[in-house]
């Protein structure tokens, strides 16, 4: 493999992880700029949507099959099912707590996160679930370049998530309402939004955007546990930081630079793959001490 | 499930025990035996087994009349979830129940450290399948291994793939003290052998995408590659190994035989070697043992099963033959065990406590189940 190709399938390969961090970075910034909350159990809910995805899929694929077809309905059900649950746990665990202090929040958070993991230990007694689907292996094979399929629809249907939510809050009445309620809240009151429901609407696609990963995580990998969330969790949140937390065309990209950093990390000449996180949270460090803001964020006074 | 069984092992040896027992003296006092596996988390599947197992043999010595002249034996488990921190309060649990024993013992990270804690209460611990030769210096001399150590495994490895025809060896690992260990042997080994490791790489645990890794691994023009670590994982490194076009010799070490594998890893098992420790389906002597399992559990006895069954069994010999429920008795007979022929063939002890024969076979993938290889 020449310096070239092996360049080449990096390249790939953290497209691929990168669509996966991006899809959940988006959660984390969603979730950040409307509310300023960290919400910790967004890592969770990426676990929850895989297995919703699964339910889903063993629901549909008698009909459908369980190839690509299959697995896109079950995909939608399972953004469905878990944009609701995001819904339900906004109105019960984070709305009561909007005027209390971060903290609180912040470590209700942590709660919510515990809760939903803890649930799905007990569930499915811990144990690894298999996500069996009808994918193939087959793929583009370009000299000693190979890209399968499944990659190429995986970044696609990222892609084109990532494009209609990009539409929706610039060019949507609800879209332009979040970014209000993003930079004032109590002016937006006062002008007549719905607050809340905006809100609810912003948690239901955050946490959709993470059933999508979670499924097409699933279906793509093959296995699925209770703790799949937790790693991915505090990596999407590193996405969303070094792009700018509170920003989702940052998050988009945060997860991208992510997901490659990571995969030519593990080819840093002198270093092996198990330094391969010591280089990604490395990365995290200097951001946030020589860019706090992250590449595409804005400066505020306030953090947490 | 878990606590299903675990009800019905206590209801079962409750009802045997009430109906041997007249008025209680302290000879009829059952003897309590700890079980340590892990029946939650990742390996769950093999924990939960080995309760099986072990449940199994101590309800057929209950039913022969007990220990000791007629005291029937009470289990109380306990759930180490493969991880240090949890196995240690499972531990210190089982020790202060004053069990008179304990059998069991799977994942070396999470047996190695509750070692020192039965070693300080001076109780007689049988280790059925946690096979690290780092848990040898930590032996205060109470333990006792029944399963061949990862040395044993290392020379078997070596030995297969040097038998076909492979010069450079990739070596994966998850950085926890069995397959670190076993990883390391085989390295040691592999290089003595006059053959190249050509990577020698470790991944997270719980970590999905390994395609950095692959990417390694076929960049270095390794011809076989051997995984050291536990299925869940191995399955998703198999199947990514192979849907990146990885033609060699795949082979994964005894955390990895589960037929959960197929699962995980689906048509990529194919042909994929596994180097086992010996299991019901490969054993004469176990027919009886097979369909014992299967009508109590209604489910076929997994890889770690007999040598389970072996070590409940051997516990009961060594105390009716130290005569006493006194430690150091039992921990001298225990010592003593004199190659007699158990299911998974004869147990005699080397003067580390470790089993004194290698008992490792390759199996080979075939049509979603492992079959024994011939070369």
């Amino acid at each position: 493999m020449t310096w070239y190709d092996s360049l080449l399938q990096q390249l790939a390969d953290g497209l691929v992880l990168g669509s996966f961090y991006a899809l959940v970075a988006l959660g984390y910034t969603m979730v950040f700029g409307v509310i300023k909350l960290l919400n910790f159990a967004h890592g969770d809910l990426y676990m929850t949507g895989a297995f919703a995805g699964f339910g889903g899929l063993s629901l549909v694929s008698g009909v459908l099959g369980a190839g690509w077809l299959g697995i896109f309905v079950a995909m939608l059900l399972a953004m469905l099912a878990v944009g609701c649950l995001g819904v339900v746990i906004e109105r019960i665990a984070y709305h009561p707590m909007l005027a209390a202090p971060r903290l609180s929040i912040l470590i209700t958070a942590l709660a919510v996160s515990l809760v939903l993991q803890n649930a799905a230990l007990s569930l499915t007694g811990g144990q690894y679930t298999a996500f069996r689907t009808d994918l193939g292996f087959g793929g583009l094979s370009l000299g000693n370049l190979f890209i399968s399929y499944n990659q190429i629809v995986l970044v696609a249907t990222a892609a084109v998530l990532m494009i209609a939510l990009e539409l929706f809050v610039s060019k949507t009445l609800y879209g332009r309402a979040m970014r209000a309620v993003a930079i004032d809240k109590d002016m937006c009151r006062m002008l007549g939004i719905n607050v809340s429901a905006v809100i609810a609407i912003t948690f239901f696609i955050g946490s959709g955007l993470a059933a999508a990963a979670g499924t097409m995580a699933g279906a793509y990998y093959g296995s699925i546990w209770y703790f799949m969330g937790f790693l991915i969790g505090l990596k999407a949140f590193t996405a969303a930081v070094i792009g700018g937390i509170g920003s989702i065309t940052g998050a988009m990209l945060g997860g991208l630079i992510l997901g490659l950093l990571e995969s030519f990390g593990t080819h840093i000449p002198f270093i092996g793959s198990e330094w391969k996180d010591v280089f990604t949270f490395a990365i995290l460090i200097l951001v946030l001490v020589f860019k706090p803001t992250g590449l595409l964020g804005k400066s505020e006074v306030e953090r947490m | 499930m878990t606590m299903r069984t675990i009800l019905k092992l206590i209801a079962s040896t409750a009802a045997l025990h009430l109906a041997a027992s007249g008025p209680v003296l302290a000879q009829d006092e059952p003897i309590t035996i700890g079980v340590q596996a892990p029946t939650t988390g990742s390996e769950a599947t093999y924990g939960k087994d080995m309760l099986n197992a072990i449940g199994l043999a101590a309800d057929e010595i209950n039913a022969k009349g007990g220990l000791l002249g007629g005291r029937q034996i009470t289990l109380v488990s306990g759930d180490t979830a493969c991880d240090p921190q949890q196995s240690v309060n499972a531990a210190s649990r089982l020790a202060s129940q004053e069990v008179v024993g304990v059998v069991g013992g799977y994942c070396s990270g999470a047996t190695q450290p509750t070692l020192k804690i039965y070693g300080d209460a001076n109780i007689p611990f049988v280790i059925v399948a946690a096979n690290s030769t780092q848990l040898i210096p930590a032996n205060p001399g109470n333990a006792f291994m029944i399963n061949s150590t990862g040395a044993d495994q290392a020379k078997t490895a070596v030995d297969f793939f040097a038998g076909k025809g492979i010069d450079k060896l990739a070596i994966v690992n998850q950085g926890d003290a069995y397959s670190q260990d076993l990883a390391n042997l085989t390295r040691d080994a592999w290089k003595a052998a006059g053959h190249e490791v050509s990577a020698f790489e470790y991944v997270n645990k719980g970590e999905q995408d390994f395609s950095a890794l692959v990417n390694k691994i076929r960049g270095s023009g390794a011809q076989a590659v051997f995984w050291t670590a536990y299925y869940a994982d191995g399955g998703l490194l198999i199947r990514q190994l192979r849907q990146r076009g990885f033609q060699g010799t795949i082979a994964v070490g005894d955390g990895s035989n589960s037929p959960k594998l197929f699962d995980i890893a689906g048509r990529a098992a194919e042909g994929v070697y596994a180097f086992s420790n010996p299991t019901a389906d490969f054993l004469p002597a176990a027919k009886q043992f097979i369909s014992d399992y299967q009508a109590k559990f209604d489910t076929a006895p997994g890889p770690y099963a007999p040598l389970a069954y072996d070590g409940m069994q051997l516990m009961a010999w060594a105390i009716d033959k130290a005569g006493s429920t006194d430690a150091d008795a039992i921990i001298k007979a225990l010592g003593s065990a004199d190659g007699k022929e158990w299911l998974a063939g004869p147990i005699s002890f080397t003067p580390q406590h470790t089993l004194a024969r290698s008992n490792f076979v390759v199996l080979e993938g075939q049509d979603g189940k492992w079959t024994r290889y011939q070369p």
